[in-house]
């Protein structure tokens, strides 16, 4: 059992990163998400059936609690958030997919496209699932508006918050949103012209 | 579609969205030109985005709409079906799951073999590392060719499920073999040489088991084999850091991730280093090994309490009653069982090998008393019923699915509420308020914490480096509200510790009995400069409106730290008309504050340097 990795170093990890080495990432993304994936599955427990996780409480917990925050100017905060929404959606696709697999084997399900233009919202491994996948081929398009979406559906961070992290502003979060959730939309639906 | 493509769509749609139907479609076909496919894609856009705002698609966040795909305990599904092909396997039966995974029976069509086959949960596989680290045992171990130790044929994934193939022992774990008898002292011992041939075998291959129990222990029906199961999963599952009363919350020790609705095995067997998050070498098995064999000899876990707590305090503290007293057993197995289980690891066997000679000498000995052995009855007439067996088996199963480390928090607490429960429950005279509290502290150096925490009745001198928690109880309901107080130069300011949207649900009722822990989730540290900081604590029989509206403030960023010089000047103007001439006493492991009257108001100064 080793000791839990002082806060200064997933500090020094946020720094490095942000300074632009990525490989501070990859040691940063285990911590980040052993501590997301375990907070978020004791706020779940602890909430009736039905009830609404905090994403941005949750996060902002994770952060106090990995992060040395005397010595972490904001900056590191906005990346901090963004890694963890990006985490957060590792977390929730790893669920779907372990419903998928149940799926599977058991007489597949495949959704048809009428049924898929009736259960737009994500709310379904299935649906989860195909929302990953096409925010991916938004990202090879359009990297930030994939961001912006990353950022506000997985990581719960409102459009002002997003406009920090991504240091655009805040209107022009809000016309990526637009147009990334539409497209969004007409992927999900099947409703998309390609 | 190309990005520019993309860009220009974007374009055309941003400014389209703001405009009204009308003046839209004469914008769109302004800008399109006479390129209709472009034309068609805006509209199409557009049509969408209204149909999303319509469907409220993706209003919420991603966690709300998954919410069910967390908490579907009840449903979880199984990771693989039977009949089902996967990869070369085809899956024949479940044979059970646990916090690892699920276990299947399945057929290898290649080689054409029954195999084990171990679905690891994907949530568990995240960690590329440790996966790997596993494998690489897994395949260490596998290669050493102990017969007491499961062949692992296969470490794979098929569609990004990792999976694990192993031999498949037509048999039964020695929990079950357990269950509802009593073994004879040759089977208990014969079981126990099996079960350290294959540790002796794994420490001379520098790896430990970290697991030994009941469950992970296999006998085969045909010849009565022993085989030892999942070296090295544990480590799969533990957290990657874990320590003590660490920073914020007690789960964060020791904590076995278990899938949702998975009851993780059992604390029992685990070893008081264990417990403490320290390090674990080959000696920890060897005091599981001994926790078993106790079992097996008396029908009694040598460390059970009716809580998760109780039960670490036990493994921490207590020395279980020596095998013969229980039971007819020759006293050399006690003393070799009895030295497994030294609290201190280098008072243990230092190697399986020793403690393995050790007991091939009893079975030695056992043999040539054989026919004596077999005729006399090994246990003692208090033997427990079997209703009371089942009843363990119970509340075996409900501590199993706490989790470990909260447990090992919530020793402190209770170690230094036991001796408070009793005086405090007496009852309080008709109009009058009473609190205790005690304090927690841990140290800090570098950042980290350093040595076990402590708590303490009261107030001391703290130290720089000293990061505290506090701890308050009421016999009585009562609403509860903490302020913190910093050292004043000029006018004070507070900060709102007590209640926070996250400690007792953003509630101020405290219920009699409870104990609310400040803060919930970290410590409270002391700057460098020395001061003196009060933790005021308003306890009142009716709600305070005016310090219910201080729950706003309350956020991690802040601290909870309330800026506004007007209401900072309310506050302490209440404070200091309120403040009661409360009775104070000092008990050995907490302080008791009573004041007459339906409010009180007390300052816990905590002073450093």
């Amino acid at each position: 059992m080793a000791q839990k990795p002082p806060e200064h170093e997933i500090t020094q990890l946020l720094a490095q990163w942000r300074e632009g080495n990525q490989s501070a990432l990859d040691d940063l993304y285990p911590l980040v998400y052993d501590e997301l994936h375990r907070l978020a599955r004791r706020y779940m427990s602890r909430e009736r059936k039905g009830h609404t996780l905090q994403t941005t409480a949750l996060i902002n917990e994770a952060y106090v609690r990995l992060v040395d925050q005397k010595n972490v100017p904001w900056a590191n905060r906005s990346h901090f958030f963004a890694i963890s929404a990006q985490i957060m959606r590792r977390i929730l696709i790893d669920h779907a997919r372990r419903h998928q697999y149940a799926k599977r084997g058991g007489g597949a399900r495949q959704v048809s496209l009428d049924e898929a233009a009736t259960v737009v919202l994500p709310d379904q491994s299935g649906e989860l699932l195909r929302l990953d996948e096409a925010l991916k081929s938004l990202a090879e398009m359009d990297p930030r508006r994939s961001q912006v979406v990353e950022l506000r559906y997985f990581g719960g961070l409102n459009n002002e918050e997003i406009a920090g992290v991504l240091r655009i502003s805040e209107n022009t979060v809000t016309r990526d949103w637009n147009m990334a959730r539409a497209w969004l939309y007409q992927q999900l639906t099947g409703s998309g012209a390609n | 579609m190309t990005p520019e493509r993309w860009q220009q769509i974007s374009r055309i749609f941003k400014s389209a969205i703001l405009l009204d139907n009308e003046a839209r479609a004469a914008y769109v076909a302004s800008q399109c030109g006479r390129d209709d496919s472009l034309r068609v894609e805006v509209e199409k856009l557009i049509d969408s985005h209204g149909k999303a705002d319509a469907d409220e698609f993706m209003h919420g966040v991603a966690a709300e709409a998954a919410a069910p795909l967390l908490t579907d305990d009840e449903a979880r599904p199984d990771l693989l079906n039977k009949g089902q092909q996967f990869g070369s396997y085809i899956i024949l039966d479940s044979l059970g799951s646990g916090g690892m995974g699920e276990v299947y029976l399945a057929r290898d069509t290649r080689l054409d073999r029954t195999v084990a086959l171990k679905a690891l949960s994907p949530d568990i596989s995240q960690d590329k590392r440790r996966m790997q680290r596993f494998r690489q045992e897994a395949k260490v171990v596998s290669s050493l060719n102990q017969p007491n130790i499961l062949t692992v044929f296969e470490f794979g994934e098929v569609d990004g499920l990792n999976f694990l193939a192993t031999e498949f022992i037509d048999g039964e774990t020695l929990r079950d073999h357990l269950h509802n008898k009593r073994l004879k002292l040759s089977e208990i011992v014969d079981i126990s040489i099996q079960v350290l041939a294959a540790l002796d075998a794994a420490h001379e291959a520098r790896i430990v088991h970290r697991d030994i129990k009941p469950e992970n222990v296999m006998l085969r029906w045909r010849d009565g084999v022993v085989k030892v199961l999942d070296f090295g999963l544990a480590k799969l599952t533990e957290q990657k850091y874990s320590t003590l009363g660490h920073d914020s919350d007690p789960e964060a020790i020791t904590e076995f991730r278990t899938a949702p609705g998975t009851i993780m095995g059992t604390i029992n067997y685990m070893s008081p280093e264990q417990a403490q998050g320290g390090e674990i070498d080959e000696r920890t098995d060897i005091w599981s090994t001994g926790v078993i064999m106790y079992e097996m000899v008396t029908g009694k876990m040598p460390f059970r309490g009716s809580t998760t707590s109780h039960t670490i305090v036990q493994i921490l503290e207590k020395h279980p009653v020596p095998l013969t007293k229980l039971v007819k057993a020759p006293m050399e197995l006690e003393r070799i069982v009895m030295k497994a289980i030294a609290k201190k690891p280098r008072e243990r066997y230092q190697a399986a090998k020793d403690m393995l000679a050790d007991l091939r000498s009893v079975q030695k000995r056992l043999e040539m008393e054989a026919e004596f052995e077999q005729t006399s009855p090994l246990i003692t007439p208090d033997e427990p019923g079997l209703a009371a067996k089942k009843k363990r088996v119970l509340v075996f199963a409900v501590v199993g699915m706490l989790l470990v480390t909260a447990a090992i928090f919530a020793v402190n607490i209770w170690r230094s509420s036991r001796s408070a429960i009793n005086p405090s429950i007496t009852t309080p005279a008709p109009v009058e308020r009473t609190l205790t509290y005690w304090i927690t502290v841990q140290k800090f150096k570098d950042n980290n914490p350093y040595q076990d925490p402590f708590t303490l009745a009261g107030e001391i001198n703290f130290e720089a480096g000293y990061r505290i928690r506090v701890n308050v109880r009421s016999p009585q309901q009562g609403y509860l509200y903490i302020l913190n107080e910093g050292p004043a130069s000029g006018a004070p300011e507070y900060n709102i510790v007590f209640p926070t949207p996250s400690a007792n649900k953003g509630s101020s009722l405290l219920q009699a009995g409870q104990i609310v822990q400040i803060p919930e989730k970290s410590w409270l540290r002391f700057d460098a400069q020395q001061g003196v900081e009060k933790l005021w604590l308003v306890f009142s029989e009716n709600a305070l409106p005016e310090l219910d509206s201080l729950k706003q403030f309350a956020s991690v960023q802040t601290g909870g730290l309330i800026t506004d010089p007007l209401r900072n000047k309310a506050i302490k103007d209440y404070l200091d008309t309120q403040i009661s001439k409360p009775e104070v006493e000092k008990g050995e492991s907490l302080t008791t504050v009573k004041a007459a009257g339906q409010l009180l108001v007390y300052a816990i100064k905590l002073e450093h340097h």
